[in-house]
């Protein structure tokens, strides 16, 4: 089993007690009606579904219940990192 | 033609236990009982002195540790669990969150040097790491469980009322 690191209760916890949420990063325009549908199409779907560190939303459902981030590689399904919801995503992950 | 046996226990006849169930894990005994009816409240507050303060009580500082019966279940949740008949000040005009939930859960007793092994059968934490005063939310198989530590090799699970039949029975089915 997986174990994820949660920097909310600062320990590392089982992969079960984790929902994934999505990709990260992925901010809402602050005026939707400006925008054109493409634009909107981009944000509601468009994901970068990379090969390799791939950054995204992660829940502590029974736990905390706090989202979170983390850097995870889709490759290895490794956990480089987690990081607080808010927090920029550490720059030595790429 | 493929026989499908009958279920051995069916849900229905799942009842939550009224009398202490004895055994062994790995040869080490524990007894699984339940506990004494508590009352029980949800707080929710994002400043922990506002929370404090409103209810007169101290409230444990760490994530995942309980102190004078109020675990500190996340970043702005507290739990609080304590002797029946006890009352908390319900305070208006507060950024706060107060929630008697006393009904919604049950409480069930592990106790003995095989406790953390009995939840250890269908529970994926790091157990050793559970030492008295910690305090956190986690699972059991499937089914959502509060897990206290209360003193060594005494633990207190808190499940919601639904669940507790069935994990009654899985808990007894550890400890043959």
């Amino acid at each position: 089993m997986i174990l994820i690191h949660c920097p909310y209760c600062e320990e590392d916890r089982p992969e079960v007690e984790f929902t994934y949420g999505g990709e990260a990063h992925i901010a809402r325009p602050a005026d939707p009606a400006a925008l054109n549908d493409r634009e909107w199409e981009t944000y509601l779907y468009i994901r970068r579904n990379p090969r390799g560190p791939h950054a995204e939303r992660w829940r502590h459902a029974h736990g905390c219940a706090r989202f979170f981030n983390a850097v995870r590689d889709t490759v290895t399904d490794r956990f480089e990192v987690t990081y607080k919801t808010g927090e920029a995503r550490p720059g030595d992950a790429k | 033609m493929l026989e499908i046996a009958p279920l051995a226990v069916a849900g229905i006849d799942l009842t939550l236990g009224t009398t202490p169930v004895s055994g062994t894990v790995y040869g080490h005994s524990v007894t699984l009982s339940p506990a004494a009816p508590m009352v029980r409240w949800s707080l929710r507050a994002k400043d922990a002195g506002v929370l404090s303060a409103a209810i007169g009580r101290a409230l444990p500082d760490a994530i995942g540790t309980h102190h004078d019966g109020i675990a500190r279940l996340g970043p702005d949740e507290w739990y609080a669990l304590l002797p029946e008949g006890s009352t908390l000040p319900v305070v208006a005009g507060q950024p706060l969150s107060q929630v008697e939930v006393t009904a919604r859960a049950v409480g069930l007793t592990l106790t003995g040097p095989g406790a953390a092994a009995a939840l250890g059968r269908g529970c994926p934490l790091d157990l050793a790491r559970l030492t008295p005063g910690r305090a956190t939310r986690t699972v059991f198989e499937t089914v959502e469980i509060q897990i206290w530590a209360l003193a060594p090799e005494t633990f207190h699970v808190e499940v919601w009322r639904s669940f507790a039949p069935w994990l009654w029975h899985a808990l007894a089915e550890a400890i043959v």
